[in-house]
């Protein structure tokens, strides 16, 4: 008998216990939103991960060149050159047929200076040998001017793309455009030709490929790279010398579509590694494969955040259980007149059954509304932070900083419906208990 | 005696050869031992009896609380002695009006609901029914409190909500069970002046009772010893109210709720 009457004397009943009703639901509640929250964290990071990966290029293939370690006591005038060499550059381009372009690029890590200011400190950042092609391979776009052309690539310009948070280091108040930037380490001017648009730092994937950040980063032709600098670098520091040789840090292969790269990946292996398969100085990552991967992650990390609210859920639906004993032992006499007047056991079980999936219920509710702003519950204490705590704000991981967490919408029926099964659940026993309750005994209980 | 149920019998109740027995852990406790009576329309009947005499046994069985372990029970003409749990509930939300020792209203309801209550369970709750609840807490003068909670009745006000749950499924008896045993002397008159008249107007009581002076007031007496009948007699000098008595006492019962009211 669930009638409407049973539904309003079971709310009378929890509304005469107010604070207990409240502190049950709480236990619910933070149940369901933690829930809901877990899998948008879950979802948010994901999500950033992928978008991370995607940045590299589902249709890219990399390939990148690792430094041997320093042998102890090795002389240094037997500096053998690492790395992925232009002619395997060029053999990969010619020979194998999905591969759509390749483009080559020599990082070195430089300091810069504005040559219209020598007197101020050089900026640390990263000297970027590169085609024109890679604008377009890692979506790079120009904010102002423009990116390297072919042309300057024919005749070893002296000319540069700088990224923008850079630009605005090196020049704080003046135009970059036209200016030239002066490299103390190799006593080199190039000309400003254009600005990036800011970009996101591109994922860290395994030790051979680090978080890439392209915000400090100078473009220029890798001819003139070649021309003016060649493939040696001599570091020396305080005491320390060291040099190394390579043609490449690092080439970047587009294939013509994201299905053809896993076998086009295979081949390029197995091209570099001909004459050594067991060669270390190179490494070939395959985004599409992280994608993959990642995919995978995602999956995991649901069901991992999914098993910890869980568990928040089931020890809500214990201190549930936990207050509805107490309530039918404290209702033994309310029980026993009910039985002596004609209620049936079943009226009896369904009768506290109502009490707490009404609490589950409640809970469940304000759980979802709780779950649901808190996307912009994170906003806006990040924005206290930053705004009444910058200090601390700037002390924060990147991660706090920058996750945007993603409401599952699955998660939302899901966290409910298990608040009200769970409600179900742990009501049950201590219904069927009051139920099984002998009237009589009951009628004497005080 | 018929076997219908929809027109009471002329015998509200049928006790024959009732026993009942506990079995505990190493010994049988025989706290009926054959209990035979009935109990006519009309009647006014109450039980005596020393502790453990098996008065509480009995009432437990009137009040088809527990079922007996022999013998048989009509009421209406159905024998009790053989029904479910479920059956029994049934029958003692239509057929039983109880009337307990500590009132035992539900705290969460008003007045009027928890006349309603044995029409909840029997699942004929409508306006008719409000309408027979407000009728009946008028007729013990509270017709002023339907509103109100037990918390906020005295002893004797809460009494007669009780009394007006008792008859609101128009029972087959009402069964009272020490139902004067929280009251002053009083108060105690106000009760049994309102179960002589509504015994007056035809209703059958069986009451349970320790106190010479309350049993008084009944036409019959049946008392209990080690779970036998050793009296079963009508009562001779009757103590009796006139018409104008109960009068009088309803209506100082009445204006004690007035003067409550205006506080």
């Amino acid at each position: 008998m669930l009638s409407l009457r049973t539904w309003i004397l079971g709310l009378k009943s929890l509304l005469l216990h107010p604070m207990r009703s409240a502190l049950t639901i709480l236990g619910i509640f933070i149940g369901v939103a933690g829930v809901i929250w877990l899998l948008a964290i879950g979802e948010g990071i994901s999500q950033a991960a992928q978008k991370q990966i995607e940045d590299l290029g589902a249709e890219n293939i990399i390939v990148r060149s690792i430094k041997p370690p320093d042998e102890a006591g090795a002389s240094v005038r037997t500096v053998e050159m690492f790395g992925v060499s232009r002619a395997e550059m060029r053999t990969i381009e010619s020979t194998i047929p999905t591969v759509e372009q390749v483009v080559p690029i020599r990082e070195l890590p430089q300091k810069f200076i504005y040559a219209g200011n020598q007197n101020a400190t050089p900026i640390d950042g990263r000297l970027v040998g590169c085609s024109p092609a890679y604008a377009d391979v890692t979506k790079l776009k120009p904010a102002r001017g423009r990116f390297i052309s072919s042309r300057d690539m024919a005749t070893n310009d002296s000319v540069c793309v700088i990224a923008a948070v850079l630009a605005r280091k090196l020049f704080p108040s003046e135009d970059p455009l036209e200016k030239p930037v002066y490299l103390p380490e190799k006593k080199e001017y190039f000309k400003v030709i254009g600005v990036l648009e800011p970009r996101n730092a591109t994922a860290a994937i395994g030790g051979s490929l680090a978080a890439q950040d392209f915000s400090l980063d100078i473009y220029i032709p890798i001819t003139t790279m070649r021309a003016k600098m060649g493939d040696e670098e001599v570091k020396r520091a305080s005491g320390s010398f060291s040099r190394s040789v390579f043609e490449l840090t690092q080439i970047t292969i587009e294939v013509e579509s994201p299905e053809e790269v896993p076998r086009t990946a295979e081949v390029i292996e197995a091209t570099l590694r001909m004459n050594d398969p067991q060669r270390q100085d190179i490494a070939v990552i395959v985004p599409y494969e992280l994608l993959e991967q990642a995919k995978a992650t995602r999956l995991m990390l649901m069901v991992a955040f999914g098993f910890v609210a869980a568990i928040s859920l089931v020890v809500g639906g214990i201190g549930i259980m936990n207050i509805m004993l107490a309530t039918v032992t404290e209702r033994t006499r309310e029980i026993g007149i009910r039985r002596a007047l004609g209620g049936k056991r079943s009226d009896i079980t369904n009768q506290f059954l109502v009490e707490t999936i009404s609490l589950s219920v409640v809970g469940g509710i304000i759980g979802v509304l709780l779950g649901v702003v808190f996307p912009f519950l994170v906003i806006g204490l990040r924005w206290l932070t930053y705004t009444f705590a910058a200090d601390t704000y700037a002390k924060l991981p990147d991660i706090a900083k920058t996750l945007q967490p993603e409401i599952v919408p699955l998660s939302i029926p899901l966290a409910f419906s298990i608040s009200v099964i769970i409600g179900v659940l742990f009501g049950l026993y201590p219904a069927i208990r009051a139920a099984r309750m002998d009237p009589i005994e009951a009628l004497r209980h005080e | 005696m018929s076997s219908s149920t929809e027109t009471k019998p002329k015998l509200a109740a049928q006790i024959r050869d009732l026993t009942k027995h506990y079995v505990l852990k190493s010994e049988t406790v025989r706290a009926l031992r054959g209990v035979s009576f009935d109990v006519p329309e009309g009647d006014y009947v109450a039980i005596m009896g020393p502790s453990g005499s098996g008065k509480s046994t009995l009432l437990n069985l009137l009040g088809c609380l527990d079922r007996p372990t022999g013998g048989s029970f009509m009421l209406g003409g159905d024998d009790v002695a053989q029904m479910s749990d479920d059956d029994l509930s049934g029958i003692r939300a239509s057929r039983i009006g109880f009337v307990f020792q500590s009132y035992n209203l539900i705290a969460q309801l008003s007045v009027v609901e928890n006349i309603e209550v044995p029409l909840y369970y029997m699942g004929r709750l409508n306006r008719e029914s409000r309408k027979k609840s407000t009728e009946l807490a008028g007729m013990v003068g509270l017709g002023q409190r339907l509103g109100h909670r037990p918390t906020q009745l005295s002893g004797g006000q809460q009494q007669r909500v009780a009394i007006a749950r008792s008859l609101v499924n128009d029972p087959y008896f009402i069964l009272a069970d020490e139902a004067t045993g929280n009251l002053d002397s009083v108060t105690t008159e106000e009760i049994l002046a309102l179960f002589q008249r509504l015994n007056d107007e035809g209703r059958t009581i069986i009451m349970v009772t320790h106190e010479d002076e309350v049993a008084a007031h009944a036409k019959r007496i049946i008392r209990l010893k080690d779970g036998e009948v050793v009296v079963d007699e009508q009562i001779k000098d009757r103590k009796t109210y006139t018409a104008e008595e109960i009068e009088e006492i309803s209506k100082n019962a009445h204006l004690a709720n007035q003067a409550d009211e205006e506080n």
